[in-house]
């Protein structure tokens, strides 16, 4: 009979247990209709919580999400913070002020790719390895810059011949960073192309922290010959 | 054996509560997905002596409904439509009378202004716009120093216009939300302030006025740290009829009330880690009231603040806390200068309440959430502007102290 005294008491610890959260790689999805290739982690924040309506580009765009799993709990991380509780509270309060709408929340990865590519402006998130042909991946800016910090710098080098000749000046690049943290693609966006290409050349080796999706940063390295 | 029955009951109620499920409806109107929302609350107040909230408290009550049901629709990429009824009984005061909420239509340019028009929900501090909706919130009771309930009716929407937007700030300084509006307030005659005015011996016709203001608030960088500040002017009058309860058979006179001025001010911050969401927020209401066109005036200072802290300790429970303050001074000018002797010292009960507040909420799902909740409250700020405590029912008079336990459960969909 001791046992049954147990009962209530085991039901109330099931009943209050934490949930966990399990990590997965996110990638945001948009419509064709979203002219934006690349988009701020601050602008999906701002779609996400429809303070923003549109991009700056003038495109008309809305929020898709998932209910709740690992993925929705990576974007919630990633980009929005707080729980899932916290979002939903936020749309209740948008709703029942009549600030703002529901926002569609769908259970799958490819529930999301379905309703993405068949509604104009819509912008979703779903597992990196999900294939969608009909949509667009939207490459995020920026991250989460509190989160992506920068592991291993490796200095680039100064080639002698423009250093003797006080060749110098500011690299400017922008990076594609996987979500491992490894940098996989670098572009010279200005500066000397001679001094652009050591600078890449170094960046390639550098290593960020790892994140739940790819997001791209712009980085300046100087080169001055007085030093 | 019944504590068996108990025991298969408990844990029945348990799970099925976790199985309840309730689904926002949406429809297709002319083509355009129409939302419906609604929400349903109840409460039930105890206290051990004064009775609080124009109920009989401390016999224990439940007349403390309210409910509310929303309908939506996004006509085009920028344009939002939608309305809400809501209805209440809080003791005297509601008493199911219904009322349109809001109704607006939504003009969205881009993310840095819109505009909204019609019925419109007023913005000023944290939770104005959200105070109806006990399920947003840890707490069954908002700090009554800033958000009475008794008096929802004088802040709660206009009949107006407001023009909003967010401004993304350069160099990951975070977005500025701002909101300027003006309309047109008018309170029920079931509200607080009509209820108060009745042991005097007014009547209202009709109570309201035009009301504009602005808020500003930072989403700061810091993440999770948001601060800001609201300003609300107003030029509100009532008219109606007076019986002198010295000399009742006079019969009933016109009466009417204006304003020389009349403004809040609100400030607050909240910050929000993880888990742990810490409030504060400061209210300073101002009415220079004049009676009788100048024969008579009142000038009421009330000033409230509150530091709040809720904690989410499983997925079901949060646990929260606050401390609300709130001071009242009412000064007198005229006839009534004569008769009314000022009232200026807050550390008397009868110009200020400290409210000590301990609340557990839990989530039986994500639509149905039960809170209990307890208030020790020194003072009772009775005087000549609602605060919770009114002499209609407490005819002994006030004590000091006053504990509460408050019960409230709210389901929305």
């Amino acid at each position: 009979m001791k046992n049954h005294r147990l009962v209530p008491l085991v039901a109330v610890v099931v009943f209050f247990a934490p949930v966990r959260v399990i990590a997965a790689d996110i990638k945001v999805i948009a419509n064709g209709s979203v002219k934006a290739d690349a988009i701020s982690a601050n602008e999906v924040k701002s779609v996400f919580l429809e303070e923003y309506n549109s991009l700056r580009d003038g495109t008309h765009v809305e929020p898709v999400l998932e209910k709740d799993g690992p993925v929705h709990q990576a974007f919630l991380h990633e980009y929005l913070g707080g729980t899932d509780d916290d979002l939903q509270n936020y749309y209740r309060a948008l709703v029942f002020s009549g600030r703002g709408s529901m926002p569609k929340q769908l259970g799958s990865d490819a529930e999301v790719v379905a309703y993405v590519a068949r509604t104009k402006g819509a912008i979703g998130y779903v597992s990196a390895e999900t294939i969608g042909e009909d949509v667009k991946t939207l490459t995020v800016r920026g991250g989460n810059g509190a989160q992506r910090r920068l592991l291993t710098q490796v200095e680039p080098s100064y080639p002698d011949t423009l250093k003797r000749l006080n060749i110098g000046g500011t690299v400017r690049l922008r990076l594609t960073i996987g979500p491992k943290g490894n940098v996989e693609s670098v572009e010279v966006l200005g500066g000397n192309p001679i001094l652009g290409e050591s600078a890449a050349a170094a960046v390639r080796q550098w290593v960020y922290s790892a994140s739940h999706s790819r997001t791209i940063e712009e980085v300046s390295i100087p080169f001055d010959s007085d030093r | 054996m019944y504590k068996r029955i108990l025991s298969l009951v408990f844990v029945s109620l348990c799970f099925q509560a976790g199985q309840i499920t309730l689904q926002a409806q949406e429809f297709k109107l002319l083509d355009r997905t129409v939302q419906v929302h609604g929400f349903f609350s109840q409460g039930f107040i105890y206290t051990n002596d004064n009775n609080w909230l124009t109920m009989n408290t401390s016999q224990g009550s439940a007349a403390f409904t309210d409910f509310g049901l929303n309908m939506s629709s996004q006509i085009t990429d920028k344009l939002r439509i939608g309305a809400q009824g809501y209805d209440r009984n809080l003791g005297q005061l509601g008493q199911y009378h219904p009322s349109l909420d809001w109704a607006v239509a939504d003009y969205r340019f881009n993310s840095w202004l819109g505009v909204r028009g019609g019925k419109v929900k007023t913005t000023l501090g944290l939770y104005n716009h959200t105070q109806d909706e006990d399920f947003l919130h840890t707490f069954a009771l908002l700090p009554q120093s800033v958000y009475p309930t008794d008096l929802r009716d004088a802040t709660i929407a206009h009949l107006g216009a407001d023009i909003y937007g967010n401004i993304s700030l350069r160099h990951r300084l975070g977005v500025l939300s701002y909101t300027a509006y003006a309309g047109h307030r008018s309170d029920s005659l079931y509200s607080g302030y009509p209820y108060l005015a009745s042991q005097f011996g007014i009547y209202y016709s009709r109570i309201g006025g035009l009301q504009y203001g602005c808020d500003l608030r930072w989403d700061t960088p810091l993440k999770g740290l948001l601060i800001g500040g609201s300003r609300m002017n107003e030029d509100v009058t009532g008219q109606g009829t007076f019986r002198n309860p010295i000399n009742p058979g006079a019969g009933l006179v016109p009466y009417s009330e204006g304003a020389k001025a009349d403004w809040t001010n609100q400030f607050y911050g909240e910050y929000i880690l993880g888990k742990l969401r810490i409030d504060s927020e400061y209210r300073r209401y101002l009415r220079d009231q004049i009676i009788y066109t100048l024969a008579l005036e009142n000038i009421t200072d009330v000033r409230g603040w509150y530091v709040s802290g809720a904690y989410r300790v499983a997925k079901r429970l949060a646990l929260g806390s606050y401390y609300s303050r709130y001071t009242i001074t009412s000064v007198f000018g005229g006839a009534l200068a004569a008769v009314s002797p000022n009232q200026t010292d807050t550390s008397l009960p009868a110009n200020h309440i400290d409210d000590k507040v301990i609340t557990a909420r839990v989530d039986l799902n994500k639509f149905w959430d039960v809170k209990l909740e307890g208030h020790f409250m020194n003072g009772y700020g009775s005087s000549t502007y609602p605060d919770g405590f009114y002499p209609q029912v407490n005819p002994q008079g006030f004590k000091p102290n006053t504990d509460a336990l408050v019960l409230k459960t709210s389901l929305n969909f």
